[in-house]
């Protein structure tokens, strides 16, 4: 892989992902930005191999961020507060949700058209089968 | 619960980032440790007892 763990930290103030924390960091941010922009502009690639090539090293890109997100290291401390973050954030979006489809339901009694977004029930399902499978196998696992 | 974290360290000439580093937390958590603000895992408690150079129950106590 090629980013590393030290130079980035959790982002806590503004939604999800990395902040970065050393000039390292800011190094490899000009460096994928700088990789892709080129890839996207440079005159001398062929239009054909242009797409593919753009869309393999973002997809590079992409799983390294997503290596670099599970390999951050994290203190009990700062384990507990992310917990405690993440299921504020999760009962927001659910409250969001659920307001979503009650609106649509309103709407869709009032004017007799299925306006129910299939969407926002996904979600919901998502969530509520995420919930049960953390807690099967947290119970099992004995955390 | 209450702890002597501060006293034991500055005994030793630690400082709480040196603190931080032995246990393997960040400098904040020591802080929060000090202030009596955090109560840690069992483990956390150990390491830090144990990276002060004693125990558990030397180092951490219920405040009645």
């Amino acid at each position: 892989m090629i980013g590393r763990a030290e130079w980035f930290s959790r982002r806590k103030y503004g939604g999800w992902g990395l902040s970065v924390k050393t000039w390292q960091g800011w190094l490899y941010v000009i460096a994928v930005g700088g990789i892709s922009f080129a890839l996207l502009n440079v005159p001398f690639i062929s239009e054909s191999v242009r797409m593919p090539l753009t869309y393999g090293w973002l997809a590079i890109a992409c799983l390294d961020i997503l290596h670099i997100m599970a390999t951050l290291k994290k203190d009990e401390m700062e384990v507990r507060i992310e917990a405690l973050a993440e299921r504020n954030a999760s009962w927001a979006m659910i409250g969001a949700l659920v307001i979503g489809v009650a609106y649509q339901t309103a709407q869709t009694a009032v004017s007799g058209n299925q306006q129910i977004d299939m969407f926002l029930i996904a979600t919901l399902v998502a969530g509520v089968v995420a919930k049960a499978i953390t807690n099967l196998w947290l119970e099992r696992k004995g955390i | 619960m209450d702890n002597k974290i501060k006293e034991l360290r500055q005994t030793q000439n630690l400082t709480q980032q040196q603190l931080a580093d032995k246990v393997g937390v960040r400098r904040e958590t020591i802080v929060f440790l000090e202030q009596g603000k955090y109560n840690p895992s069992l483990k956390l408690a150990s390491d830090v007892a144990k990276a002060l150079g004693s125990h558990v129950e030397a180092v951490f106590y219920l405040d009645k």
